[in-house]
């Protein structure tokens, strides 16, 4: 599989006058390869547009190689640029043309033909209010004309910061259907978003970065199962006793007030031969598998904490690094 | 190619633009409502009269240069009411530009060589107050609602990007300047046609009125150049007026007041608004304190002038500076 977009080592500190320094990206690697639905996650102020907006060559990289559909970015971005969707944090767009009108513009300037402007905009679902100003569109209807102009030069590589921004609950579920079905064009896909659910349906690989470094990456489900303890949730008639029998044959299990957690446990006969062999019948028995939402916040320390409003880039209760790079070490390259 | 189409669709399309070319109109219609109201044919009387009073004029002028030859000569003796320059040539009708012409007597009657230069001073005023802002809120609003990094995401070279909006902005405003000069003047001509006067409009008038034109051209675009650079630089339309607003109350009235007290000599060498009046009329005249300070007796002559090279230098220089550091400052610039 020939990579889409690399990125080795990038590197990028704001100066600005009142705060000074801010390392937004510090050292950070990221791998697509064709035909990839690549998430890419991180909490707030992790870096993630800084990320797309060098890779794209808007702001100044302090160091690190990128590479886009193999040319080096951004010297030679412009060679490819015909062929990369891209949509950054929202963009914006002048209020006072009509939807129509603003993606013809692009279109002229980028010399795609005019005839795909009438195409993106029945995709994205705002055929019928093409011919509205734009600052007259709801959130959600600038969002679909942002995720139209990423479309219109037809992309090899599409690369969507945040596209369901502001989209209600079924354009969301649209946003996902169209994702796949570009995704089945053959399309490669580069998506941030803060709805892992959402990543989880839609994306086979994922990044994950916090305070601008990458700390997880690598398919979905082997990201996923790196953080699998292997738990199971068991329902039985008499928990107490079957505690003590799990116990006994060396299992952690952990009572809940209706249900127990057996953890460790590879296969899960191991669980209803040993309560079955003592005539305590297993009434139910789930794994239970780690989700993103949990390996997310594992990863990145941002477990809500009951007491504290959780701050924006601040530095999680145990400062996990060394964790992590345990946890990176033991992803296996796809 | 396509980029400039597109920005030429951009920036017919902003409002400012619109309003700025309607406002042009109006006050156009304005001036030509007013001038035909107050304008009439001269009758044959009324042009007669006037032809007799501009040959009195004439003859009163030629009158007075030939005593003043007498006097130098010593074959008459001068009297108070006379003005003697040191040199009667200076007073010689026969070498005046301008010789007191019938229509000067007309009242009432537009007269289109009188009037011409002065419309299109005040068009060219115009002009390039529409370009300075027009140049200055084109690239600003742009920067601020990230038209720029939409465009740059479909064309990620900055040069060839600002480049073509700048170009853009400079054709379409040559373009639209020089069009609505041409019409302007020609509506004006027209009215003297038909209800007033043209007046003596030989090979000399057009070739000062097209030079006039021409200069007034350049300050245009110079105006639209600087206010995009400004804008550019300060990545906001703010940043250029305030620019100008700044310049001219801290340097054009501060510095001016402070080289007064200081008593520096030729102040006006240090203001751009010299070099531009200088470019705009051919030359500036400017009054030196010092020139005449220890001659008292005879004749001094204490004015210095500018003349429009120098003020084109200046003005060129000044922009294409701003110019060029826009467009450095720019592609080093994170886009945000
Ligand atoms: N123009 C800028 N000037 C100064 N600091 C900046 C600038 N842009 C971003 N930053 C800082 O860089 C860090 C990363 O910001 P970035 O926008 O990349 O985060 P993000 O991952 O996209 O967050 P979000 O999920 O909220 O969109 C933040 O701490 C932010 O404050
Ligand atoms: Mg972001």
């Amino acid at each position: 599989m020939s990579a889409v977009i690399e990125i080795a080592g990038l590197r990028k500190t704001f100066h600005t006058l009142r705060q000074g320094r801010r390392i937004a990206v510090d050292g950070f690697d990221l791998l697509v390869e064709a035909g990839q639905v690549h998430g890419f996650l991180g909490p707030n102020g992790s870096g993630k547009t800084t990320t797309l907006r060098a890779l794209l060559g808007l702001v100044r990289a302090d160091a690190g190689r990128m590479r886009v559909l193999g040319a080096e970015s951004p010297e030679r971005l412009a060679d490819v640029a015909g062929r990369v969707g891209a949509i950054v944090e929202s963009p914006q767009f002048f209020g006072n043309f009509t939807a129509h009108k603003t993606l013809r513009l692009l279109a002229l300037a980028g010399g795609v033909p005019t005839a795909r402007v009438d195409e993106v905009l029945e995709q994205v679902g705002l055929r019928d209010r093409g011919d509205e100003r734009v600052k007259g569109y709801s959130l959600g209807m600038k969002q679909r004309l942002a995720v139209a102009s990423a479309l219109l030069k037809d992309p090899q590589l599409l690369i969507l910061d945040e596209p369901a921004n502001g989209l209600d609950p079924a354009g969301i579920r649209e946003m996902r259907d169209l994702t796949r079905s570009l995704a089945a064009a053959g399309v490669t896909v580069l998506l941030s978003s803060h709805i892992l659910a959402e990543i989880q349906l839609i994306c086979d690989h994922v990044t994950i970065i916090s305070r601008g470094r990458r700390v997880a990456y690598g398919p979905v489900a082997e990201v996923l199962a790196g953080f699998d303890q292997h738990q199971w949730q068991v329902r039985v008639a008499e928990p107490e006793r079957a505690v003590e029998l799990l116990g006994r044959a060396g299992l952690a299990v952990i009572p809940y007030h209706d249900h127990l957690v057996v953890t460790g446990v590879v296969d899960p006969e191991l669980i209803s031969r040993t309560l079955g062999e003592q005539g305590l019948w297993v009434r139910e028995l789930t794994p239970l598998r780690p989700d993103l939402e949990s390996v997310f916040l594992e990863l990145t320390g941002d477990h809500p904490h009951p007491a504290l409003p959780r701050q924006v880039d601040g530095a999680p209760p145990n400062d996990g690094v060394i964790d992590l790079d345990v946890r990176e070490s033991r992803e296996v390259d796809a | 190619m396509n980029l400039v189409r597109a920005e030429l669709e951009r920036l017919a399309a902003r409002r400012f633009v619109q309003l700025m070319v309607l406002l042009l109109a109006v006050a156009f219609a304005l001036t030509v409502a007013t001038t035909l109201a107050g304008s009439h044919r001269p009758t044959p009387v009324e042009l007669s009269r006037a032809q007799t009073q501009a040959a009195d004029e004439v003859r009163n002028l030629e009158l007075a240069h030939d005593r003043c030859l007498r006097i130098k000569a010593g074959t008459v003796t001068p009297d108070e009411n006379d003005y003697l320059p040191r040199d009667c040539a200076q007073i010689d009708p026969a070498l005046m530009d301008k010789l007191p012409s019938a229509s000067d007597y007309l009242s009432g009657v537009f007269v289109f060589a009188n009037e011409a230069e002065p419309l299109l001073y005040f068009l060219i005023a115009f002009l390039a107050m529409f370009g300075f802002l027009v140049g200055a809120s084109y690239i600003g609003a742009d920067l601020n609602s990230g038209g720029v990094v939409n465009l740059l995401l479909w064309r990620p070279r900055r040069f060839a990007v600002l480049g073509a909006k700048l170009g853009t902005l400079l054709g379409g405003l040559l373009g639209l300047s020089a069009l609505a000069s041409v019409v302007y003047l020609g509506v004006f001509w027209l009215i003297g046609e038909a209800s007033g006067l043209t007046g003596r409009i030989g090979g000399a008038f057009w070739s000062s009125l097209a030079a006039v034109w021409v200069r007034g051209l350049v300050l245009v675009l110079l105006a639209a150049a600087l206010g995009f650079a400004l804008a550019t630089l300060g990545r906001h339309t703010s940043a250029a007026l305030g620019t100008v607003a700044a310049y001219l109350v801290v340097w054009e009235l501060g510095a001016r007041l402070v080289f007064q007290i200081l008593s520096v000599t030729r102040p006006d060498r240090f203001m751009l608004s010299s070099y531009l009046a200088a470019w705009l009329s051919g030359e500036a005249r400017f009054w030196d304190n010092d020139a005449c300070s220890g001659d008292i007796a005879g004749f001094c002559d204490g004015y210095y002038s500018l003349g429009w090279a120098p003020g084109l230098v200046v003005l060129l220089a000044l922009t294409a500076a701003l110019t060029v550091g826009a467009f450095t400052a720019f592609r080093r610039r994170d886009l945000i």
